[in-house]
């Protein structure tokens, strides 16, 4: 695990205000030793590809359990510090003691929740999955709007032959 | 809901239920020092039955996990864990203290059943996330024919 508990962005020195080499090689060095935010970043993009530009709705469902894992990842990066050790209440060593620290439990905790939030977000988009397999005979995206077009446009069309008729009564009459 | 047509992903789906439910007792042992625990092996434990509903069809799937035997177990796991927080304030402890459930002031025994505690909740938590997760998953993808079967079913006592 890179040293996350440092700064969370590079030392605003002279270089940052001008932004020049020096600051990015500042921001390079940055992200040598927290590379768990750039794989934070890879994770998101992929799981947001994955999402928008999929047409199958099983892998938009696997793509957003990627971004949901990217954001677990960045969360517990922050509550990350080297060589600390759990909360919780040892005997022999309390946390908060001299030399003893602890991680921010916070994060930790928000996780927990999420990932349990998330795992049911799963369970009910696979049984939505399946009821639009069962209603469209199909997975992919463009499909079923291909298949709600269709619908509609003979919905519309048998509605203008309908007026059609009725007028055509209409002019008998 | 139609199961797959292919042969192979249904049969491999069969013949992985154990193994997922082997590897979700084995994430639940590890909760008490490390990664894992109730949460997790639950919903690796209801993923099983996810799977086999996806392959195998919303019937077979719900034959493998029936209503009659999720629907206690949602409860059970709570009162699992209610019942050992309560029967460690009955022992003479603080609600959850599992220690006080050794019934002795050796710490060595005491360190023991705050294992045996911890287990205990853990068990009960992955009972209930478990049948939660499968009852989900199954009441979410319940085909229509099936639905408009219970729905007669649930008229026709009605006017009986």
């Amino acid at each position: 695990m890179p040293d996350a508990g440092g700064p969370l962005l590079p030392p605003a020195g002279p270089a940052a205000a001008v932004p020049g080499p020096a600051a990015f090689a500042d921001v390079l060095g940055w992200l040598a030793t927290h590379y768990n935010y750039a794989i934070y970043i890879l994770l998101m993009m992929i799981g947001l590809y994955a999402v928008l530009a999929k047409g199958n709705l099983v892998k938009k469902v696997i793509g957003l359990n990627l971004l949901q894992t990217a954001v677990f990842l960045f969360y517990l990066s922050i509550g990350k510090i080297d060589g600390a050790t759990a909360p919780v209440v040892w005997t022999d060593r309390p946390p908060g003691a001299e030399g003893v620290p602890y991680e921010n439990p916070v994060p930790h905790v928000l996780m927990l929740t999420a990932i349990v939030v998330g795992v049911s977000v799963t369970a009910v988009a696979l049984a939505l999955v399946v009821r639009i397999r069962e209603a469209y005979g199909t997975v992919d995206e463009g499909e079923i709007l291909a298949s709600d077009e269709a619908q509609e446009e003979a919905e519309s069309a048998r509605a203008e032959a309908q007026e059609a008729a009725a007028d055509a009564a209409g002019a008998r009459e | 809901m139609r199961s797959t047509d292919s042969l192979i992903v249904r049969y491999i789906a069969r013949r992985s239920v154990p193994f997922i439910q082997l590897y979700a007792l084995y994430v639940l042992g590890h909760g008490e020092d490390g990664p894992g625990g109730g949460f997790q092996g639950g919903v690796i434990f209801a993923s099983s039955f996810v799977l086999l509903g996806l392959a195998n069809g919303w019937g077979y799937g719900r034959r493998a996990a029936p209503a009659r035997l999720l629907d206690p177990l949602l409860p059970l796991g709570c009162l699992i864990y209610l019942g050992i927080g309560l029967a460690a304030l009955l022992a003479g402890g603080a609600f959850l203290e599992y220690g006080a459930l050794a019934g002795s002031d050796d710490p060595e025994v005491r360190r023991h059943w705050h294992h045996y505690g911890l287990i205990g909740i853990e068990v009960g938590v992955m009972v209930t996330v478990s049948a939660a997760m499968a009852t989900l998953f199954f009441e979410m993808a319940r085909p229509a024919r099936v639905q408009a079967r219970v729905d007669r079913v649930g008229e026709e006592a009605d006017r009986a």
